[in-house]
């Protein structure tokens, strides 16, 4: 067990120091992403401003609560595209034979997956994450003492495990449909819909579902509502950072047994 | 040379291509679906217990979801990819120079995507909205035939603008943070999520003269019927010059990118 | 000792049937028919230590899926492959220990970033100690003199050069089984050459046992003791080359001159070359001697000159090609 631990730290930290050389082979390529990136973000800010100015507040929450929940979306978000964005293109993975080189060295083939690239390009998410973040947290007068760190840290951790399960989860339909559409836009704009505003907007029907179902209220919006202390829409307080937690890791834990249960098609079909 | 024939053969092929690839096709569908509720579902949200904002009535906002989800089927050709992935494997100077020009090949294929993509994604997309969301009606028979012409005008719109950027890839290698650049100013300046309606009025009117609105919000104006008739006239006028213009710009790039790969080689 | 056995391996796959043209495409849309391909079918045999094997047979005749099978990528329909007498479907992960795998046509080696960074990154996959790395990579310096490229980019790198990073790659951890999918694909003489000397040197050196597949006649004339065809996902032959030589293509072939453009017949011997005054018959060995087919064309017709072919790896690979059960 120690020893295994030592084995895929130690890669980890090859794969992590490979990615970051690859960088610097194309520093180009880091310079265009760190401004085209950010955009994006501030576009979705500039829409929320919009929505606030034309409909007043969301569900409740002002303009300073809505930029507090969308850095907090944001920041996960990014954290999922260094670490998980190979699930939209997992089709790519499989025509390209990768999958053929994973299953042929001695490690966990889900693990080779997520780890043999880090996509530090991510890092041009973060940084707008975190700017619209500590605006947020300015806005409502978040404090940053320990407790709240450490919530903060279990929140981003789950909020990023959920992203990257779901990302799985639908990499993995390429092993039963053979196909390398990429679906990442739709599962981004998705999560944008879903992260950046307060879920309590929509029907119930929709609230069950992102609650219990696809957990996706526990990326942003409970963790938001707790930290925030906005009663009205906390849910399970007191203990929501930790349900982020586990929410991650039940879904993870899921898009890992479908993972396998692919690969094991993939086992008998091949490419 | 027979070139009409070519084209047509590669809009066949194209078809037959995208029927091969079921899964694609209901991947695409379910998502585009969702994100169509997740959108209306919004828009719901934001109109509770108002019934107009700023002129503009709910259920007009819900057939603006479901015709822009509907238009978005329109507007998913790759030539950018294509042309990328031609440089990095060096075969672009060998179908540059070719009789048949590439970019027609590319416009053809796309065609036949379209046309296999309005009966595979269209017509659900529009059936599943009408049922769920709201039924799409046009402001009136004339705003649908107003609404066909734009539309196609915002094709070719689309179109050249995506064939201009692909020119690129004769400068820069990678060039994909600038097609997601591309890919955010037409999501917000285009209309497609947001429509300027909500926007300042200052903003709008320098949107007005770019030609991003000319893709998503001037369709969906007509088709809704949120504007008088001479403003519609003339901003369709607009949105011809714009034709005109990305056209005569893709003509005059193309030839200098000829003239680079002549000299270079490739 | 036997390193790799097959028992019985077999592999079906279900496919769908496609229709053909515009009218097909709309059908299979709502309607799908599945039919079963057997790929391999009841594969057999046993691999010993230090033995280079050549896998040869068209394209699509099952070699790749037997590899992938052997190489624990694919799981069999029915069957089992034993490396070092453990079961590859099992215990994929220890198996794998004991594998070098390199694919002719695709790297497993970071194309970015300089040849060496990826040699560092398998010395951790593998776990494989300081110095049995660096001894490693000495004697790979001996063979392929990689430490002329180990500091250049991947994809700055020839084909061949390329090519020899790979096999370094699979070799580092000391497998005791090297499967090579088409290793010379592509490259030209000097390469070929720089591959075929590596492998050599390998199994000498350090006793590794190699499989290969390949369409080249030189990578089999000059590394492989025995040979395994398969056609139609069945094994057709296995055995050295020179007994499957024998048993397949049992003849020779004889080259006559003659003093002008026309031929005669043999009913005994096949004429399938004619150009100018030179003439080909194929003959089997068992129905008649070269001594006695020259004596009766030349009662025939006069011959200026003469010479004989044997029967080589280009003809076994043409029969195997052809379904194996030609008769001359």
């Amino acid at each position: 067990m120690l020893s295994s631990i030592k084995h895929y730290t130690s890669v980890t930290w090859e794969y992590l120091k490979l990615s970051i050389l690859t960088v610097f082979e194309y520093p180009a390529n880091m310079i265009g992403w760190l401004i085209s990136n950010p955009l994006q973000f501030i576009v979705g800010f500039a829409t929320i401003q919009f929505v606030v100015k034309e409909f007043g507040d969301i569900s409740g929450w002002n303009y300073g609560q809505l930029a507090f929940l969308y850095g907090l979306a944001i920041i996960s978000h990014a954290l999922s595209m260094i670490f998980f964005v190979q699930g939209w293109f997992m089709g790519f993975f499989v025509i390209e034979g990768d999958f053929d080189r994973y299953m042929l060295r001695p490690m966990n083939v889900l693990y080779q997956f997520c780890f043999t690239h880090f996509n530090l390009i991510g890092i041009t998410d973060l940084i707008p994450g975190i700017c619209v973040f500590v605006y947020g947290c300015i806005q409502v007068g978040f404090v940053f003492n320990l407790r709240n760190i450490v919530a903060l840290l279990a929140i981003l951790v789950g909020a990023t495990f959920i992203r990257g399960g779901v990302y799985i989860i639908i990499g993995s339909s390429t092993f039963w449909t053979k196909s390398v559409a990429d679906f990442g836009g739709y599962t981004q704009e998705f999560f944008d819909k879903t992260t950046m505003y307060p879920l309590s907007m929509y029907p119930e029907s929709v609230q069950f579902i992102l609650t219990f179902v696809i957990p996706i209220g526990w990326v942003s919006f409970y963790p938001a509502a707790e930290l925030m202390g906005l009663s009205k829409d906390a849910f399970m307080p007191g203990v929501a950072p930790l349900i982020s937690l586990g929410a991650g890791a039940a879904v993870f834990a899921v898009a890992a047994v479908i993972f396998y249960m692919g690969l094991k098609r993939y086992e008998s079909a091949g490419s | 040379m027979n070139s009409i024939a070519a084209y047509f053969y590669v809009y066949k092929i194209r078809i037959q291509k995208s029927l091969a690839y079921h899964y694609d096709v209901y991947g695409n569908i379910l998502m585009q679906c969702i994100i169509m509720f997740a959108a209306a579902f919004f828009w719901r949200a934001l109109y509770a217990g108002e019934t107009v904002v700023q002129g503009v009535e709910a259920e007009q906002m819900y057939i603006y979801t479901v015709i822009s989800t509907a238009m978005s089927v329109f507007f998913m050709n790759d030539v950018e990819q294509r042309v990328m992935r031609s440089v990095e494997k060096g075969t672009i100077a060998v179908e540059m120079l070719k009789p048949i020009n590439l970019y027609g090949i590319f416009f053809f294929e796309d065609l036949g995507k379209l046309t296999a993509l309005l009966f595979q994604n269209l017509i659900p997309i529009l059936l599943i909205g009408s049922i769920f969301i709201a039924v799409p009606k046009p402001a009136s028979a004339m705003a649908f035939l107003l609404f066909i012409v734009s539309l196609i005008m915002a094709y070719l719109i689309h179109w050249l603008l995506a064939a201009c950027f692909s020119m690129w890839a004769f400068v820069t290698i990678n060039m994909t943070p600038l097609l997601q650049v591309k890919k955010h100013l037409i999501r917000l300046l285009s209309g497609s999520i947001i429509p300027l309606w909500f926007f300042p009025d200052w903003l709008a009117s320098v949107l007005n003269c770019l030609p991003f609105v000319y893709i998503y919000q001037l369709p969906l104006d007509i088709y809704i019927g949120k504007a008088s008739m001479e403003n519609l006239i003339l901003r369709l006028g607009i949105q011809a010059v714009w034709v005109v213009v990305l056209l005569v710009l893709f003509v005059v790039l193309q030839k200098i990118a000829v003239k680079k790969v002549m000299v270079q080689g490739g | 000792m036997a390193v790799i056995e097959v028992k019985n391996l077999t592999k079906e796959y279900k496919v769908n049937k496609k229709g053909k043209g515009l009218g097909g495409a709309v059908k299979n849309l709502f309607l799908r028919e599945k039919a079963i391909v057997s790929a391999v079918k009841d594969l057999s045999f046993t691999i010993e230590k230090g033995e280079i094997v050549a896998f040869i047979g068209p394209n699509g005749a099952g070699k790749s899926t037997t590899v992938k099978m052997m190489s624990g990528i694919l799981n069999p329909t029915k069957g089992q492959v034993l490396i070092n007498g453990k079961d590859v479907a099992k215990k994929r992960k220890e198996v794998v220990m004991d594998l070098g795998v390199v694919f002719g046509q695709r790297t497993q080696l970071n194309w970015d970033l300089r040849l060496g960074e990826s040699f560092e990154l398998l010395k951790r996959i593998y776990r494989i100690p300081n110095d049995r790395y660096e001894e490693n990579l000495r004697i790979m310096n001996d063979i392929l003199g990689i430490n002329e490229i180990i500091d250049i980019p991947v994809r700055q790198l020839s084909l061949g050069q390329r090519m020899r990073g790979d096999l370094v790659a699979a070799m580092l951890h000391s497998p005791s089984v090297l499967f090579l999918d088409e290793p010379t694909i592509g490259l030209d003489v000097e390469g070929k050459y720089a591959i075929r000397k590596f492998i050599k040197e390998i199994n000498r050196v350090k006793g590794t046992t190699v499989i290969l597949t390949t369409h080249d006649l030189g990578d089999i004339q000059e590394l492989c003791e025995r040979l395994i065809i398969i056609n139609n996902g069945e094994l057709m032959e296995d055995g050295p080359l020179r007994e499957v030589t024998e048993r397949i293509a049992p003849f020779k072939t004889l080259v006559v001159e003659f003093y002008d453009g026309e031929t005669v017949e043999h009913e005994k011997a096949e004429l399938f070359y004619h150009e100018g005054n030179i003439a080909k018959y194929r003959f089997p060995k068992a129905d008649i001697t070269a001594a006695q087919l020259i004596e009766e064309l030349s009662a025939k017709k006069e011959i200026k000159d003469v010479s004989i072919e044997e029967a080589g790896i280009d003809d076994i690979i043409r029969i195997a090609y052809q379904g194996g059960n030609e008769k001359i």
